[in-house]
């Protein structure tokens, strides 16, 4: 059986998709393309139909194999804290992580049983963690500060709506930004967020038809109320003693901020509040830069030093300058600090912050207390964005309902492929025509998503429609080709089947012009179904249908 | 429909008249003898489905023909016209594209109670329920109005005495300034896209007449599916707005390939032509439609941008059989007629 290009054509990027879709090792990755263009040759080369088949046979069996026995074991780093003992150690995200002290670990249940059983721990462990990069031994008695999840087997990767998430269209309050202005908002916020430990974000500039710019995030578990409050926030940090500003948050006044360290950072009590529920106070130290720790000599040294409070209660004993420090975020007063008199115009450098947060239950205080003290803190790392924000759109995906939206998408699509097969044999009674429709349709699904994979597009709902609806317009121009190329007329079957082409040329023109404006409409929102229709289109009247044709003319031969 | 393509065996059929029809057996003879066995056999099919299309006079019928869709279309434009007068839109908008709040539920709440309580509490505010067919069980609970999200989930919050998480609901809030910008865009891009829709078919056709029947056709596969949607009161979302642009491609597939067969000039009769095109096109758009069904009928189960998307698919495509095989083949066969194409 001798094969045109076409055809070879359709298979190497067949090979291609499944290899950019599958997320195997790379030397797998290969073998099952290579395998793939294998049964290729068989085909066209191998001229003994025994030899042939046992071939086909056991490559077939080989690739199957090697999908199923060679996925990547193991979890992925997905975030880890850059101040963290194991970030130091060298530990990154990104990493496959395959076994903690030689136990196996599967999925990321397996690590939390097995971090869960080492710590919390007084003395200090050793702690052996095996990943695709090498091996790492820490002696420590701190829980890694790291999260993993479950490698995925593809690397298809679906949008907020089908794998949960928020996300948040967000641009300055009253003015129209210029692009660098965009340029620096997107980056205090991706600097935000990356500082409150989120590691699956994606911050982007979108505008629309009428030039319109917005700021995009999209970010994968985390509800709308704290993105809200995170990058929907302007953050602005003041510290001030009187109508003073002492410090605000940024570099260049807070020149480093404890985190992890327990000693200088943490949840210090958790009382009963007196309207039931509980409180729990969490405190942790920053340290100044010399600028503003002289800021707070000079102001300090001019305030007169009390022994009462500005009510004639005595300190205790104690005595404090005349004037707090006042702490304002976005212009709302957070805390107020007593300043003790030793510190009257002294350049300090180290000041605790504290709040609070409550709860209806003491774990959902103390949750609550450590939320707002890790906004404080990256508030004061990254300083806060250059504008007041106005938020236009957020929403919010639930995982749960995404996955089983997902499974269902996945049914349906199998639902509809099994439908239009039966039509076909229906329609045409033949078997050959049949099977190849059915590779057609089922090439052109693989190779959109194998783009989809390569260019990493987050595939979202509208986008999966697209791609059906894709399919569909498949299906109707391998129509078309059967019915020119068993039509009556004289002309010879080649020239019926460029006929055909003209048909289903046009039907391609008509799609892409269609769905072009929807690239830009709407800010974009909805490229993903016009992407992966053009795609779709596109694959077929460059890829499919050309080798069809072909399949067609040897079948009717 | 398709049985009846697929009538075997040969005899004393109705097609052996058209067999002894001077002209086609002429224009037969010369390729007879390099067909196989099969094509014999489809041959034999066409005659006998041409003759079937002979009992009927679609000569005589074709103008007539003409009047359903264009009644359809003004009845079409008539509703369509009276809900912008009541509304100010061409259609219903949703939360996406008029501003407000979506809360999709997920789990085993009193939904009856929800929405009795939350109906006293907001005057605008509607209410969807998704199940999956094949188990019967509720997936979601969609609750749509203009308020702002906080307040209303906490309203929710309060009636069902929970608290809404990321893993029992989804929240979807669009203000209102960027949901008008929205709509106005795709109303936009909706109408770019007609516009490079036409001048493809222009480009293609190169006559007057045809493409603007093509275009005609595309016109009415829009406006008929609005209409319909518009009479049951359904919302159109930012999605269902891109589906009504992917139909303006989607729709002209049928009308490109009649076309094309009918001002070929050769290959049996114009009559033979238009139908030839008619079984082809008539299959391609019941596969497609058949393709978008099983969203409705098999798995249910599905976001709602997905269903909506599909939805408008499946009316347009049904509409798209109206508007090829009576709106655009009755102007296409005046036409030959009127140039003499036989």
């Amino acid at each position: 059986m001798k094969l045109s290009w076409r055809i070879w054509f359709l298979v190497f990027v067949l090979a291609f998709s499944a290899m950019s879709i599958l997320n195997l090792p790379a030397i797998y990755t290969v073998l099952v393309g290579l395998l793939t263009i294998s049964i290729l040759a068989t085909l066209s080369f191998v001229k003994d139909k025994f030899t042939r088949n046992i071939l086909l046979f056991f490559t077939a069996v080989a690739i199957i194999a090697i999908i199923f026995f060679t996925a990547q074991q193991g979890v992925l780093i997905t975030s880890l804290d850059s101040n963290s003992f194991v970030f130091s150690e060298g530990l990154r995200k990104g990493m496959i992580l395959t076994s903690i002290n030689g136990n196996q670990i599967k999925t990321s249940e397996d690590y939390s049983s097995q971090i869960s059983s080492l710590f919390p721990t007084e003395e200090k462990i050793k702690l052996t963690v095996q990943t695709d990069k090498g091996e790492f031994i820490f002696l420590t008695n701190e829980t890694p500060q790291l999260s993993v999840s479950a490698i995925s087997k593809t690397n298809l990767k679906t949008g907020l709506d089908l794998s949960g998430g928020a996300r948040a269209m967000i641009r300055p309050a009253n003015m129209t930004p210029s692009q660098s202005e965009m340029a620096d908002l997107i980056a205090v916020t991706s600097n935000r967020l990356n500082t409150f430990g989120i590691s699956d974000v994606n911050v982007r500039a979108v505008s629309d038809l009428t030039g319109n710019n917005f700021m995009l995030v999209e970010v994968a578990g985390i509800t709308t109320d704290d993105l809200k409050e995170l990058v929907g926030q302007q953050g602005k940090f003041e510290a001030k003693i009187g109508k003073e500003i002492v410090f605000i948050g940024g570099e260049r006044d807070v020149a480093s901020v404890c985190r992890t360290d327990a000693t200088c950072s943490g949840i210090r009590e958790c009382l009963p509040s007196s309207s039931g529920g509980y409180v729990c106070r969490f405190t942790f130290s920053i340290y100044l830069s010399e600028l503003a720790a002289e800021k707070h000599a000079n102001i300090t040294s001019n305030l007169s030093v009390n022994s009462t409070d500005e009510n004639g209660k005595s300190f205790g004993g104690e005595r404090f300058l005349s004037e707090k420090l006042d702490l304002f975020l976005d212009d709302k007063l957070v805390d107020s600090l007593l300043i003790s008199e030793g510190l009257k115009g002294s350049a300090t450098t180290q000041i605790a912050i504290s709040g609070s947060g409550s709860g209806a239950t003491k774990e959902e205080a103390y949750n609550s207390a450590q939320t707002s003290m890790k906004k404080l803190q990256t508030i004061l790392i990254t300083g806060s964005l250059p504008y007041k924000l106005e938020i236009l759109k957020l929403d919010s995906a639930s995982p749960v309902l995404g996955k089983e939206f997902t499974k269902n998408i996945i049914y349906l699509g199998f639902i509809v492929f099994l439908i239009v097969s039966i039509l076909i044999f229906l329609k045409y009674r033949k078997i050959k025509i049949t099977l190849a429709v059915i590779l057609t349709m089922f090439s052109e699904a693989l190779i959109t998503l194998g783009i989809a994979a390569l260019i990493k597009w987050n595939l979202d709902a509208p986008s999966i429609a697209g791609i059906i609806a894709g399919m569909g317009t498949g299906v109707n121009d391998q129509i078309v080709i059967i019915d020119e190329s068993v039509s009556e007329e004289s002309e010879n079957l080649k020239e019926k089947i460029k006929r055909a082409f003209f048909i289903i040329v046009g039907a391609f023109f008509t799609i892409i012009a269609a769905m072009l404006p929807l690239f830009w409409a709407g800010a974009g929102l909805l490229r993903g179904f016009a992407l992966t229709t053009i795609l779709g289109v596109s694959v077929g009247i460059l890829v499919t249908r050309p080798a069809f044709g072909d399949m067609i003319k040897k079948i009717q031969e | 429909m398709i049985s009846a393509f697929q009538a075997d065996g040969p005899g004393p059929t109705p097609g052996r008249r058209i067999y002894n029809n001077k002209k086609m057996s002429e224009e037969n003879n010369s390729s007879e003898e390099k067909m196989g066995a099969h094509e014999q056999k489809v041959h034999h099919h066409e005659k006998i489905k041409m003759n079937l299309f002979k009992n009927f006079n679609y000569d005589k019928w074709y103008k007539i023909m003409f009047i359903i869709p264009l009644v359809l279309v003004i009845i079409s434009l008539f509703s369509i016209a009276l809900t912008f007068s009541h509304t100010g839109s061409f259609f219903l908008k949703d939360v996406s594209l008029s501003g407000g709040t979506s809360i999709t539920l997920h789990g085993d709440f009193d939904y009856v109670k929800l929405e009795s309580e939350l109906k006293n509490q907001y005057e605008d505010i509607s209410f969807k329920g998704l199940s999956d067919i094949s188990s019967g069980k509720q997936i979601a609970f969609i609750i749509e109005s203009s308020a702002q999200p906080d307040p209303l989930k906490k309203s929710i919050e309060d009636i069902l005495n929970t608290k809404l998480d990321s893993d029992n609901s989804s929240i979807e809030f669009s203000g209102p300034a960027l949901s008008d910008n929205f709509y106005k865009q795709l109303m936009f891009a909706l109408i770019i896209s007609f516009i490079l829709m036409s001048i493809v078919i222009f480009v293609m056709f190169r006559t007057f007449i045809p493409s603007i029947a093509v275009i005609f056709a595309a016109f009415a596969d829009i406006i008929m599916p609005l209409a319909v949607i518009n009479y049951f009161g359904i919302k159109i979302s930012t999605a269902g707005i891109a589906a009504f642009l992917m139909l303006i491609g989607y729709s002209v597939d049928t009308d490109i390939l009649l076309t094309t067969r009918a001002l070929r000039k050769r290959g049996g009769t114009l009559n033979s032509r238009i139908f030839g095109a008619f079984k082809t096109g008539t299959f391609m758009t019941l596969t497609a439609l058949f393709a978008v069904l099983p969203a409705f009928f098999i798995v249910t189960g599905l976001p709602d941008s997905f269903r909506q998307i599909f939805f408008i698919l499946a009316l347009g495509l049904s509409a798209d059989i109206i508007n090829t095989w009576l709106t655009n083949a009755s102007i296409i066969k005046w036409y030959c007629e009127k140039k003499g194409i036989k």
